[in-house]
């Protein structure tokens, strides 16, 4: 045989091995519900992202253990994306190709990557990323914004500060610093609705980047301090926010703190400790330490499992009820006979009006028109080391 | 009768060029066929990761004119590429040209940005090159997110979908026909450049500057048109992810884009077609196969399951130390230590002089 009939042999083998290397799966009951998830797990959010998948397992266990949706049992395919996109990509078709028919995503990312493919592949989607726009049921008519975007939290944020600022009878408009993340992200609450409420307000915002990776915020608090803001808000992660509030105390900056969704969590006061106390945090999911009766099933379920429902943060219930939501979907299909197809499931989250979740959120409603289920948020106060209801649930100005 | 005992080539044309054996050009031939033949079989999962692989390629081959080739190190790598994307999509978005013009234009715009930041290379050497390029990648950075006129800032840039004869371009199948020939056309334009006058200019710089100076080379010059050209292929597969994909998200060209990218050719090989290839393929499939290995454990083993995702993070850098130790030279020495075995298999031991 010549050199180059085995060289022939051995690159179609090789071509043979390669091709065979697809297909895998699971082994589940064929009626199972397919659902699939990609969760930050080792990435720059697993921070948050831990427990918000756990959270969504979570759920899905409590759910399968009680018979399932409508009897038939959930199977998730979930994986660690680590937050990039092309692995986000790749586990979005390979889940879908295995037959998931509605996909719970995760960051800003990942989630307006997949934006345009999955109204193509018409596969209901849900991010933790609130960005205002993915609500707009004609923009991304398959995305679903379970909980308060950005925008709304940083409007409700305003309006209490403006009604404080009336109460304690000041002068003058309310001065509040905006210290966000560089990136579309850190911005959103800002350009998709906030600045144009703060003028209708007549609050004066003024905006602050916190640079990546920065470990001491002395020059942005020194410009704070000269501009006399009394109110400061943050749209980061808990892990920067908590350097930025250690580092105000220590210069001694008189203002009131404020958190959106991404650093009002119990991770801040574990990275911030002392620091956090009396910080102002915009909630949209009750911290499990909370008393509301939606978060009782998840105190038992993790208790149940031998879990201590005081480790895990508000992402937990973020994640449970983001996919309560969806499950919800899907049982108002299957209740309705009719096909689990992912136009379905839109069709008939579309159809949830004032879902009552027992307080973990306001009662949630989508319509054909829009997506973004939840309009409002409770606010909460840093009181002794925890996370307390500062005030009653309260919906964002429209 | 006489024998021939080996390939002996009597035209310098013969000589010259790019597959000089019968055996080179029948492994070609099959590489060729199984990419024509793979899309009637592979599902949309498959074809998926053979289009990242082949976006992959042409942005590796692109950092290897610049990295392996010239000696140029770059961190620039996610910068230009954006610069690539966006131009592509704001060609289209803004001015309504068509999607291979716009792709045209978007590579020779990355050329010129590529140039430009190429310009401290003249004085700048290694590290210090490395973090005058980090510097294009935070500038790019920051202009993209910050800049919304322009790039969408914070919403993403929505690209309309490439057509041509009735048929939409960016399904998996339809795209996977452009990206190979893309990647190919890449291939085959490198292979030539370093036969060229040009591309001798480059390995002479990597190799040494002073001397190349001496020989006459202009160096300043021939580093730019490194840049410029390593740029162009660089921007190409910034606008293949613009229009395969649709939409353009700043967090796609990070510098994690960039740091991924240097591991693919130095896992691959530096200064080599073939190791490009080789590298994307591998650091495109690497995630997907420890993915697929998760999954079959989260049945059988769930703690050991629920463990991998930190294991991937270690294998990805076990990988390139392992790389580094063992074969320096990646993947594509792997290939010819491979061939070099097999040349006179199973009969004798040959001198290991690596063939040619």
């Amino acid at each position: 045989m010549r050199v180059a009939d085995l060289r022939t042999i051995r690159a179609v083998s090789l071509a043979l091995l390669v091709a065979g290397c697809g297909g895998g799966g699971g082994d589940a009951p064929s009626n199972a519900i397919k659902i699939g998830a990609i969760f930050d797990l080792t990435g720059p959010t697993a921070d948050v992202g831990v427990d918000y998948a756990a959270g969504v397992q979570g759920h899905v266990a409590h759910l399968n253990a009680s018979g399932g949706i409508e009897g038939r049992p959930i199977e998730l395919l979930f994986q660690d994306y680590a937050y990039e996109i092309a692995q986000a990509e790749q586990l979005y078709s390979q889940f879908v190709g295995e037959g998931a028919v509605a996909f719970m995503g995760w960051g800003t990312g990942d989630t307006e990557a997949l934006r345009l493919r999955i109204t193509e592949d018409e596969i209901p989607f849900s991010s933790a990323s609130l960005s205002h726009v993915l609500g707009d049921a004609h923009e991304s008519p398959y995305n679903f914004l379970v909980a308060t975007s950005y925008s709304d939290q940083f409007r409700i944020v305003l309006r209490w500060i403006a009604e404080k600022h009336r109460e304690e009878g000041r002068a003058g408009a309310p001065t509040v610093a905006l210290m966000h993340n560089p990136s579309p992200f850190g911005l959103s609450p800002w350009v998709q609705g906030g600045e144009s409420y703060a003028a209708e307000l007549g609050v004066d915002v003024t905006l602050y980047e916190m640079p990546g990776g920065a470990t001491d915020f002395t020059a942005e608090f020194t410009r704070i301090r000269q501009s006399g803001a009394e109110y400061v808000v943050f749209q980061n992660t808990s892990g920067p926010v908590s350097v930025a509030l250690r580092a105000a105390r220590r210069l001694n900056i008189d203002a009131t703190f404020a958190c959106l969704n991404w650093c009002a969590n119990a991770l801040l006061m574990r990275l911030a400790g002392d620091d956090a106390e009396g910080v102002i945090g915009a909630i949209p999911y009750a911290p499990l330490t909370s008393d509301a009766a939606g978060v009782a099933p998840i105190r038992e379920y993790l208790t149940s499992i031998g879990e201590s429902p005081e480790e895990r943060t508000n992402a937990y219930t973020q994640g449970w009820w983001t996919f309560g939501v969806f499950a919800e979907g899907i049982r108002r299909t299957l209740a309705a006979g009719r096909p689990l197809t992912g136009a379905n499931i839109k069709a008939a989250l579309e159809s949830i009006r004032e879902l009552d979740t027992g307080g973990a959120t306001v009662p949630l409603t989508f319509t054909d028109e829009d997506h973004r289920g939840s309009k409002g948020l409770r606010l909460f106060r840093v009181e002794g080391g925890a996370w307390t209801p500062h005030t009653d649930f309260v919906t964002a100005p429209r | 009768m006489s024998m021939e005992c080996g390939v002996y080539h009597t035209t310098y044309e013969a000589d010259t060029g790019l597959r000089r054996l019968p055996a080179e050009r029948i492994r070609l031939g099959i590489f060729i066929l199984a990419v024509v033949i793979f899309p009637f079989f592979a599902s949309s999962y498959w074809l998926n990761i053979a289009n990242q692989i082949a976006i992959a390629t042409v942005g590796a081959i692109g950092l290897n004119i610049l990295v392996g080739y010239t000696g140029q190190i770059s961190l620039g790598q996610g910068a230009f590429m954006a610069v690539g994307a966006y131009a592509a999509g704001l060609f289209t978005l803004r001015l309504g040209l068509p999607w291979g013009l716009s792709i045209a234009l978007a590579c020779i715009v990355t050329a010129a940005v590529g140039t430009f930041f190429g310009i401290p290379s003249l004085r700048l050497k290694g590290l210090y090159l490395a973090i005058a390029t980090l510097a294009a990648q935070e500038i790019v950075q920051w202009l993209v997110t910050h800049w919304p006129a322009l790039t969408g800032g914070t919403e993403a840039l929505v690209v309309p979908a490439p057509r041509a004869f009735g048929i939409r371009l960016n399904t998996d199948f339809a795209f996977y026909w452009l990206a190979a020939a893309l990647a190919g056309g890449t291939a085959l334009f490198t292979a030539n450049l370093f036969r060229s006058r040009a591309g001798r200019a480059f390995v002479a710089i990597r190799d040494q500057d002073v001397a190349a100076s001496v020989i006459g080379v202009n160096v300043f010059r021939y580093k730019l048109l490194a840049f410029a050209t390593s740029s162009f292929f660089v921007g190409l597969a910034g606008a293949m992810i613009a229009f395969y994909r649709n939409i353009i998200t700043w967090e796609r060209f990070t510098l994690e884009t960039s740091i991924i990218y240097l591991a693919m050719i130095i896992v691959g090989g530096l200064g080599t077609i073939r190791g490009s290839l080789f590298g994307a393929a591998l650091i495109t499939l690497l995630p997907a196969l420890i993915t697929n290995v998760g999954r079959s454990l989260q049945g059988s083993a769930p703690a050991l399951a629920a463990q991998l995702p930190n294991v991937q993070q270690a294998a990805f850098g076990l990988v390139i130390i392992l790389f580094l130790i063992f074969e320096p030279e990646g993947l594509s020495k792997l290939w010819r230590n491979v061939k070099d075995y097999f040349h006179v298999w199973p009969f004798a031991y040959r001198r290991g002089d690596g063939g040619r």
